[in-house]
């Protein structure tokens, strides 16, 4: 955004956007740290069903975990593209890493139907609370990550991206990674770790 | 996502182009594009003041009301909507944006540079805080006012749970504070992020950290706190929003929820958000002193290193907003300890202000009157502090008004009174005049009079076990006394208050005229002419010291006596070309300077707040208006050009 | 020195406010003496009186630094004027690590020292009521505290309830089970003892000792709604003798009329929720059985 920045020497070496994508990442850790906090404080402490036990479908959401992983690849995959100058494959990776992240979008939805429909609701319990406010907040990450992807895509088709843009792809690619990462921890936390 | 830059030019774009230029000329659709750190700088301020003075009437009706026992100036109803407002207001609208207005006036002049690294950003900041703060004042009329009912929140600033649920603050006032805050604070993440990149990345060459002004290190430690401190605040009112709009459980107790959650999320943000509001009266105070005691902050590297153990030290103390809720002995020892511990930080900054004193040559101007009313001030409110680590003891004063005395001494007497030696003493770089000398002496004095007259007393009224937020007493408590007291000081405050008003007008249009160097600086600011050209800085300044313009203004000779630099030899050194914006060529006068282009996208992109706010408490249907306005506001940010092409 | 004094005495009308606003604070501060309803500078119970104490031993010190550093800065504003707009500079002192390590490290030795009784304090006064405490059950709702008796029963087992003015025994410890039926509440004697917040879903116990019969007046001390400002109580503290006294009257009274008595409040006491139990890490004895002694 700064004029230019993209070539100029700032005081610490590293370019203003990316510094700033750094300290949003920093902040946002605090964000979903946060809502893990509620989250843990209130496993098993529901006072009515529906529970935790009787609703979650750990190889479903495996398989939808393993598929946001797998975007991350192909996020990697994209930038290094666009840092070879190859901006076809760049462009076949991003589409893979949306859809991918579209994917899993789809599985949250699948999977917050269905537990609607056993019961659960954000006023059922303080599970049914905390979950869909974790989970909702990240699946809004993802959601926001696919539109930044494809108005990359959008505009790389109409030849905005090229070798010397390679940052932007960048940055999309560490917010993605981020995005990642919080779902790996509240897979660990919110399906494979539950309460006895 | 912002960084695009448009690759071919469409009609569409021809037009917003125009568009833009036709702004930057016009004298008031300029303020509503503008980008220049500057402008947005008296934006952010002049809002500020003005909700000052919105927040200090709701004090006055309030001091009215107490001034006396069973008073019937204001209703139960409108007592508690009054201090709820009037806690949020001088928060969230007052001493946050109005530190804001001098991070943004500031920074960029005191390291160097010419504007921000994202000045776009910066006026999405301005434009969200505006929105925050109309939205939410908007909750006055949410109930019908002329028939004299406020609409107000009622929930307190700290809206504890579970009295911020619906089935016990019914009516909109709380989910007009809720998401009011929520806006505010991004507003105030956008302003976090873009100081931290300002301050670490685009210092003038040989401005290294340690050369930094005092003022820029507070900064820097402000912003981190807010970076860190908002997510959590965000997060406890998305929750809220959920239970209250949508029948979600995080405070329902009736659901099994822990009530203390709320305060536990609330502190951990409110506690580093009582330094985001002092640390910046820190470095102002810290700029001041040495000028007008004429020689250098004393032991800067004790002052740097404090503000940044007082920051870290921050999030370890909002325990002790909580003795009395019965968390038990581990946590209320543990949490003693660490509150007494961050009193020696903050001692170890008032002892170095003295030593800044001590063999000075003190120039007693209006800024520095109001930089040593806020170390005096400071220390009663710090130790008054430390009387509240006491815990057992605390829990005779927790809630009391010994405790509104403590926080007013350190955020009236401290962070207000360093906001004001501000403005007077950075008044004259922005306008190019002086603040009248004589009003300003008589607006200290009356300020510090009425300052303490006010607040006192309400160390005895607290003490003689009179609880905070009660609209009315019984006559027979020994408190008619000292809130009789406290309410004359608060008018004579309002006086000075009002005598400030008078001479910024005044001196505003016939003040005295100033210098570049007005008061004999030290730092880069008044390296530049008064008023700054818009580009700041015509030739990038090369730093070689800290208090660089001192260095090039004094010297020691032989005998070690400070003497002046031979005129003529107090030229600047500069850095031609390369200057941290792109100009490839010589920049006398600023030509050629690449600035940053006017733009409305980010007034367009903030409006989009309070259309979705509005939406989420009355009708749905407003929210796709709101996020419309995001999406074509973040949109047209991304593609428009960020600067002309050189034409 | 001599020059300093000179200063000052020349200088004297122009701080006329400053000795003012001085005369002002002696003013205030003798103030606190006062036998006032809720002044915490006039304990009558054991907790009380130990919170004073402290307070002052924190708060003497705390007047001596404040009274250093603004005499100080005051002392510092005359001796260092500028008398001559056009004189050099001073000598541009930029600092002293020794000086600036002594006034770093002293401080937080003295703080330290300071912690070492209220640490003591805290764990003293959050110890678990004793076993021969006299137990009462409060229950907090807007805007008003009640009162029951779980030793005070009728003839079907419900405890004596009082919607107001309570009687508590003097010279032994009182246990207040702390019930809320709405939102956060406090409860508060300032001259018996500091505030416990009354937390729905979790049921603080605080004690508290009254020396001597006597009135005393309490109040709400957090926010609790529209009418925070009125949630008051009387508490009476009757001698061993007039409160067994009262509780043989109120108990002849329960047996001769039977009649039903308000139940308590939905909290339900005796069934702790999980959070309550999980949430407070410290031992906050709820209902326990050594709580419930007399």
């Amino acid at each position: 955004m700064a004029v230019g920045s993209a070539h100029l020497e700032t005081s610490t070496g590293i370019d203003n956007r990316k510094l700033a994508m750094w300290l949003f990442l920093g902040s946002e850790c605090l964000f979903f740290g946060s809502l893990i906090a509620a989250y843990l404080l209130y496993r098993g402490h529901s006072l009515t069903g529906p529970y935790p036990e009787d609703l979650v479908d750990i190889p479903f959401t495996s398989v939808s975990a393993f598929i946001l992983l797998m975007s991350s690849v192909s996020m990697v995959l994209a930038l290094a593209s666009i840092q070879k100058g190859n901006v076809r494959n760049m462009q076949i990776w991003l589409a893979t890493t949306a859809i991918l992240g579209a994917m899993f979008i789809a599985g949250q939805a699948y999977e917050f139907t269905e537990f609607h429909h056993e019961g659960l609701s954000l006023s059922a319990n303080l599970y049914g609370t905390t979950f869909f406010v974790l989970t909702g907040f990240h699946g809004a990450h993802v959601t926001i990550g696919v539109l930044i992807l494809l108005s990359l895509l959008t505009y790389s088709f109409r030849g905005g991206i090229q070798k010397q843009d390679s940052l932007k792809i960048e940055l999309a690619g560490l917010y993605w990674h981020f995005v990642d990462i919080v779902w790996i921890i509240i897979f660990t936390l919110v399906y494979l770790i539950q309460p006895q | 996502m912002a960084t695009i830059a448009a690759p071919r030019t469409s009609p569409l774009a021809e037009s917003l182009r125009n568009a833009r230029q036709a702004a930057e000329h016009n004298p008031i659709l300029s303020w509503f594009a503008t980008v220049d750190h500057k402008r947005i700088g008296v934006l952010y301020g002049v809002s500020a003041f003005i909700f000052f003075c919105i927040g200090g009437c709701e004090a006055l009706l309030m001091r009215a009301q107490l001034a006396g026992p069973n008073a019937n100036v204001l209703t139960n109803d409108e007592f508690n909507r009054l201090f709820t407002m009037h806690g949020t207001t001088m928060v969230f609208l007052v001493v946050m944006p109005l530190s804001n207005a001098f991070f943004n006036l500031m920074v960029p002049l005191m390291i160097g540079s010419r504007d921000v690294a994202f000045p776009r950003l910066n006026a999405f900041s301005y434009w969200t805080f505006i929105a925050g703060a109309l939205f939410l004042n908007a909750s006055f009329f949410t109930r019908n006012i002329f028939s004299g009912d406020l609409g107000a929140p009622d929930g307190g600033w700290f809206g504890y749970a579970p009295l911020n649920l619906r089935a016990y603050t019914p009516g909109h006032g709380m989910d007009f504070w809720m998401l009011g805050i929520q806006i505010l604070g991004i507003a105030s993440l956008a302003g976090g992020f873009n100081f931290i990149v300002t301050i670490l990345n685009m210092r003038a060459p040989g401005m290294t950290l340690f050369r930094m002004p005092v003022f820029i290190w507070m900064t820097l430690v402000t912003s981190f706190l807010i970076i860190f401190a908002m997510p959590v605040i965000a997060v406890a009112l998305f929750e809220l929003t959920f239970d209250r709009l949508f029948g979600a459980n995080f405070f329902n107790p009736a659901a099994g929820a822990n009530p203390l959650l709320w305060q536990h999320m609330f502190w951990l943000f409110g506690h580093p958000e009582v330094y985001i509001l002092i640390l910046p009266a820190f470095g102002i105070v810290s700029e001041i002193l040495p000028v007008f005691a004429r020689k250098p902050l004393f032991g800067y590297p004790f002052v740097v290193f404090s503000g940044i153990a007082i920051g870290f030290m921050s999030w370890g103390v909002w325990v002790h907003h909580m003795y009395t809720t019965g968390l038990g002995t581990v946590a209320n020892s543990a949490f003693g300890i660490s509150t007494i511990l961050i009193a020696v930080p903050t001692g170890v900054k008032i002892f170095n202000w003295m030593g800044t004193l001590w063999g000075g040559s003190i120039r007693f101007k209006a800024p520095m009157m109001f930089a040593i009313g806020t170390v005096a001030m400071f220390t009663i409110g710090g130790l008054s502090g430390v009387l509240h680590s006491m815990v057992p003891s605390d829990y005779q004063q927790q809630d009391t008004y010994f405790v509104v005395a403590h926080f007013h001494y350190v955020l009236f007497g401290g962070a207000i009174f360093a906001l004001f030696a501000g403005i007077y003493y950075w008044f004259p770089k922005f306008t190019g005049k002086f603040l009248n000398e004589r009003l300003g002496h008589i607006n200290f004095w009356l300020m510090l009079i009425g300052f303490n007259l006010t607040f006192f007393p309400m160390h005895i009224s607290g003490l003689l076990g009179m609880p905070r937020r009660i609209y009315t007493y019984p006559s027979d408590y020994g408190w008619n006394l000292w809130n009789l007291l406290s309410s004359i000081g608060a008018f004579t405050i309002a006086l000075s208050v009002l005598i400030f008003i008078i001479n910024f007008l005044w001196s505003i249009r016939k003040g005295k005229p100033a210098s570049a160097d007005p008061w004999d600086g030290r730092t880069l600011e008044w390296t530049i002419p008064s008023p700054p050209p818009h580009y700041n800085f015509a030739e990038i300044p090369i730093v070689h010291s800290r208090d660089d313009f001192w260095h090039r203004k004094y010297q020691e000779d032989a005998q070690g006596n400070v003497v002046p630099v031979l005129a003529g030899a107090a030229h600047a050194p500069t850095l031609s070309g390369g200057d941290g914006h792109g100009a490839d060529h010589d920049d006398h006068g600023g030509h050629g300077i690449h600035l940053p282009s006017p733009s409305f996208m980010p007034l367009i992109a903030a409006l989009g707040f309070p259309f979705i706010a509005t939406g989420l408490i009355y009708d749905y249907a407003l929210v796709p208006v709101g996020v419309t306005l995001l999406v074509v506001g973040f949109y047209g940010w991304a593609l428009e050009p960020a600067a002309e092409e050189e034409a | 020195m001599s020059d300093l004094f000179r200063t000052i005495r020349r200088n004297a009308p122009r701080y006329v406010p400053l000795l003012l606003m001085l005369a002002i604070f002696v003013l205030l501060i003798s103030g606190c003496t006062t036998d006032t309803p809720q002044n915490t500078f006039a304990p009558e119970g054991e907790v009380a009186r130990k919170q004073r104490d402290l307070f002052y031993l924190a708060m003497w010190p705390a007047i001596g630094v404040m009274i250093l550093v603004l005499g100080g800065i005051v002392l510092m504003c005359l001796r260092f004027r500028e008398r001559d707009p056009n004189s050099r500079p001073p000598k541009q002192i930029e600092g002293n690590t020794r000086l600036e390590l002594t006034w770093t490290i002293a401080p937080a030795i003295l703080l330290l020292i300071v912690g070492v009784p209220m640490v003591a304090m805290i764990w003293d006064l959050g110890r678990s009521p004793d076993a021969n405490a006299y137990v009462i059950d409060v229950d907090a709702q807007r805007y008003s505290f009640s009162f029951s008796y779980p030793d005070i029963k009728d003839p079907s087992g419900q405890p004596l309830f009082l919607p107001a003015e309570p009687h508590i025994p003097t010279g032994r410890q009182v246990a207040f089970r702390l019930h809320s039926a709405d939102v956060i509440h406090s409860f508060w004697i300032p001259r018996l003892g500091g505030k416990l917040d009354v937390v729905p879903n979790e049921d603080n116990v605080l004690w508290l000792v009254a020396d001597k019969p006597d009135t005393f007046h309490g109040e709400c001390a957090e926010y609790c709604g529209l009418d925070h400002a009125t949630m008051k109580m009387i508490v009476h503290a009757d001698s061993p003798e007039d409160f067994q006294k009262w509780v043989d009257e109120q108990q002849a009274q329960l047996n001769a009329t039977p009649k039903p008595t308000p139940v308590r409040s939905a909290t339900p006491a005796a069934t702790p929720s999980p959070v309550a139990a999980s949430a407070s890490p410290a031992p906050t004895p709820t209902a326990t059985p050594q709580a419930t002694g007399g």
